[in-house]
């Protein structure tokens, strides 16, 4: 009860009221919260996971400073890595500026162009399960529905030789209809026989790896001559272009971000303005009402898995041609239910989910620069343990609200625990 | 035993549930607490229950202070609580019901059935129940439901009973049964907490009356001091009128043409057998009847959620059977639905959407390009201001709006259609003094303007007031249809199910 506090001390300084302005509970601060939060753990993890951090604790009673020093710059040295391994490296910044050339740029800018690369498929896929969320379906099957585009694409990618444009258009659209398509089928069971989508999509995953599996051997899929299980290669009319690439070829960002880009705005008008979107978000929040004011429940559920498989399948197509170029047993690696945390962590909005994704890809980008840069080699689980400790806070915001002590007006927590009866 | 709370408040956000409330129930009293909806009756019981914890205020139990933080607390403190909604297990029985929670054991872990059987017989006998241990909750009518309820509470040594709108739910004949129970329990000493919207019950069983207004205590009376019209401008702050003024029908057409329709509950029992029945334009037939005698599904076979198991529904010669939803809504019938916080509104969604919910289709609303907010909003705006929705703006979500803005936003959206028929179920159900008066109104004002209305409601003073002839419905048959005239005896035996002996007139 902020407001409350404030009116009880009107006299109260300015500073009083920032303070308390400060320490009212926002989106924005928990997120900062659990990010320090996040951090804090992974200090820790790296302190009890490096052995010569571990035996530094022996002399802590008679080198305290040392001790402390020691595992402070270890730990800083490794976020350090994160850092400048996702987003700006200040000395290569420096050196652009003292000398400002390609090569340059491409060392300056390419940490942040791999956290992009590496959020692109994110942004869509958690797009399209937001999508679904909103409305109370629960695609799991995102993983199935990458492989699906990203197989469609493929095919596409590597038998057609078209003008680039009419190429690629041609592998967006049937992408997102092959991923459609199968979500469509969790949609179809859901509305007339009621069976549940989690269970359907979760093995429409299983059904899609084992069938990238068996086409990556088969004639029209293999490389030839290759036993590893490669595909043929996107022909390079089927590629998504880079962008700046006639600035630096070390730029690792293509035009998939840019489409990605879009779809946030295409999401965003989708919930804000569209009847469809409407009628989804109405069948979520409340299927009954929905169903009184005349709206189909059944086609409803359809369309809502339909536009979360298609931009799953948008987010395959987007990572085969943009990136990999050839599909692997392993395509889309957990692209697929990262976007289901990315969608919780960007609470189903359109903007956060964007943001979301982001921090994925930067921790995907800082982790692997971490691994490669820190002289112990901490591992790139560790920046999975601070994705994983952050996604925890911000899906519990009552938690950040309780260990900083924040004041909040009901929205994260609820009332019930203050005040009680006086004796 | 004496309970008395001390300057209770509890906030709730900014808004102040209860304000400094202080309230003495003395033994062997029967205490009424009275108000509108969000008046803070509801949030008083539930800190004194102990499911609310108040910002501040003392709670004496026989002038001691006590603390009760949860519910198991207010039940050591002896303080027992039926709610308006039953806190039954349907599948089990009585006596299982009873000891849940507290059931006594014989070698653990095996239930000593044999002992809680003989311990609720006792209690029964005691109370003077008529209650059968081994029957099934759901095969039990909602009265006794209500009774085991009772003794549940009776069964923790209860001294204190709160009663949460325990009427509401009940037929006449059931209510003026709970009335003797009521008093039995007095002559025991149990003290008794009754909520109510109702207030001729009110001055029929009370011994001490609270009204409530916005979280205060407004007053304190007897029924010798105090009158109907009286209790009502107390609750609502100004004068209200409590008979509907409404002049007389001028049919014209019949509108709707209802043939032998039967239609089939969830569990695929026959629930309408065979309902026929005609309402011309400008005129309200209203249906009486008690709850679960088939007329959420006639009110759904009308409106089309539910299938039509066999029989007609022609509105204005057009058949309606078969039809999906939207064709129904879109032909000009308005539904005014039973539950309007499960069928009618979606709560997490502003008033502005919430006012437009079945016209996403219309041109008004929506452009090529999507839905046109600015209409929207514009919409909302006006009909806040025309129909006395209090709310701060038309973006904040509906579930901040007390039950009347709730139930005034569906009858504002129903009515902004055009409409041939308005079926409204429990058009007041739960609702206070002043937005009743405002229903009413409504409802009387759009037959006025030639739609047949439809009401469905088990409130009989409220089928009285609006029907301009009444049908009674009895386990999914029309008994009988009547003119709002009719005795309240002869009512009370339709709607049980018995043909009153001297006829009522039948004017179907």
């Amino acid at each position: 009860m902020t407001t409350d506090v404030v009116a009880l001390e009107p006299r109260s300084s300015r500073l009083l009221q920032i303070a308390l302005r400060v320490r009212r509970a926002n989106m924005a601060l928990v997120l900062l919260l659990a990010l320090f939060v996040g951090l804090t753990v992974g200090a820790f993890m790296i302190i009890v996971t490096t052995p010569s951090l571990v035996h530094s604790w022996a002399t802590f009673f008679s080198h305290p400073g040392a001790t402390i020093s020691e595992n402070f710059n270890a730990v800083w040295f490794a976020y350090e890595q994160i850092f400048q391994g996702s987003l700006f490296d200040f000395h290569a910044m420096r050196i652009l500026i003292d000398h400002p050339d390609k090569a340059n740029l491409a060392i300056a800018l390419g940490p942040i162009s791999l956290t992009l690369q590496d959020a692109t498929p994110l942004i869509v896929a958690g797009l399209g399960l937001a999508i679904g969320f909103r409305s109370n379906i629960f695609d799991i099957g995102g993983q199935g529905q990458v492989i699906a585009g990203g197989l469609i694409a493929g095919l596409i990618g590597f038998s057609l030789n078209l003008t680039p444009i009419l190429q690629v258009s041609l592998e967006l659209v049937a992408a997102m209809i092959a991923g459609a398509l199968l979500a469509s089928l969790a949609g179809v069971l859901k509305a007339y026989t009621g069976a549940h989508e989690v269970i359907v999509t979760m093995m429409s995953n299983y059904i899609m790896v084992l069938l990238l599996g068996y086409l990556l051997i088969t004639n029209l899929f293999a490389r030839p001559g290759v036993k590893d299980g490669a595909s043929k290669a996107v022909t390079p009319t089927g590629q998504l272009p880079y962008f700046f690439s006639h600035l630096s070829s070390g730029l690792l960002v293509n035009v998939g971000f840019l489409i990605a880009f879009a779809m946030v705005f295409v999401v965003q008008w989708f919930f804000n303005r569209s009847k469809t979107g409407f009628e989804l978000l109405m069948v979520g929040q409340n299927g009954e009402a929905a169903r009184t004011a005349g709206i189909n429940a059944k086609r409803t559920t359809i369309i809502t898995l339909c536009l979360a498989g298609a931009l799953c399948g948008l987010a395959g197509m987007l990572e085969l041609t943009g990136v990999d170029h050839f599909l692997s047993p392993n395509f889309g690696g957990s692209y697929g239910f990262d976007a289901i945390t990315v969608a919780l962590l960007g609470r189903n909005r359109p903007w956060g989910v964007f943001f979301g994704a982001i921090f994925f890809g930067a921790m995907y980008a800082g982790g692997e620069a971490m691994q490669a840069f820190t002289p112990t080699n901490i591992q790139y689980s560790l920046a999975q343990v601070i994705q994983a400790v952050v996604v925890f806070c911000v899906a519990t915001p009552a938690l950040i609200v309780e260990i900083f002590r924040l004041t909040d007006n009901g929205r994260f927590r609820s009332t019930g625990s203050a005040g009680g009866w006086t004796k | 035993m004496k309970l008395e709370l001390r300057a209770v408040t509890k906030h709730f956000g900014s808004l102040a549930a209860n304000k400094n409330v202080n309230l003495v129930v003395e033994p062997g009293q029967i205490h009424c607490l009275l108000g509108e909806n969000g008046a803070g009756k509801s949030t008083l019981m539930n800190v004194l229950y102990g499911m609310i914890s108040p910002d501040s205020g003392q709670l004496l139990i026989n002038d001691e202070v006590v603390s009760i933080r949860d519910p198991k607390d207010a039940v050591t403190h002896k303080i027992g609580m039926v709610h308006q909604h039953f806190m039954l297990i349907p599948v089990f029985t009585v006596a299982e019901n009873i000891i849940l929670g507290s059931e006594p054991v014989k070698p653990w872990p095996f239930i000593d059935h044999q002992s809680a059987t003989e311990r609720i017989v006792a209690l029964a006998k005691e109370y003077n129940f008529d209650i059968d241990p081994s029957a099934t909750i759901e095969n039990l009518p909602i009265g006794t439901q209500q009774r085991v309820e009772i003794l549940k509470a009776l069964s923790h040594n209860a001294e204190i009973l709160i009663l949460d709108e325990p009427t509401a739910v009940l037929t006449p004949q059931e209510a003026d049964a709970l009335m003797i129970v009521m008093r039995t329990l007095k002559a025991q000493g149990k003290s008794i907490i009754f909520i109510t919207h109702k207030l001729k019950e009110v001055l029929e069983i009370a011994d001490v009356i609270t009204v409530m207004r916005l979280g205060e205590v407004v007053g304190t009376t007897t029924p010798a001091e105090t009158n109907e019209a009286a209790l009502a401008t107390m609750m609502v702050g100004r004068d209200v009128s409590l008979v509907v003024e409404k002049p007389p029908a001028h049919t014209g057409d019949v509108t709707l043409g209802v043939t032998d329709l039967f239609v089939q509950d969830d569990r695929g029992l026959t629930a309408v057998k065979g309902v026929s029945f005609e309402v011309r334009a400008g005129e309200i037939l209203a249906f009486a009847g008690v709850q679960g005698n088939g007329q959420t599904e006639l009110v759904e076979a009308l409106t089309g959620l539910r299938r039509v198991t066999a029989g007609s529904v022609v509105l204005n010669g057009t058949e309606l059977v078969g039809q999906s939803v939207r064709d129904v809504l879109n032909a000009g019938v308005g539904h005014v639905p039973e539950d309007r916080q499960r069928h009618g509104l979606v709560l997490s969604l502003s008033i502005a959407d919430n006012l437009v919910l079945d016209q996403l289709d219309s041109s008004q609303y929506k452009s090529w390009w999507g839905r046109k907010l600015k209409a929207i909003v514009e919409n909302g705006t006006r009909r806040i201001a025309e129909y006395d929705i209090r709310a701060q703006n038309e973006a904040e979500p509906l579930s901040s709006l007390s039950g009347g803005n709730q139930q005034k936003v569906v009858m504002a959206r129903e009515l902004s259609r055009e409409l041939k028929v308005l079926i409204c179920a429990q058009p007041t159900r739960g609702l206070d003094v002043g937005s009743i008066e405002f229903m009413h109104r409504q409802i009387v004002a759009i037959r006025d303007e030639g739609v047949a209305v439809v009401i469905i409601s088990s409130e009989l003073d409220e089928v009285i007031a609006l029907g301009d002839r009444v049908a009674v419905l009895y386990d999914g048959i029309i008994q009988d249809i009547v003119p709002p005239t009719t005795s309240r005896e002869d009512f009370g035996l339709l709607m049980a199910g018995s043909r009153p002996t001297v006829s009522a007139g039948s004017i179907s």
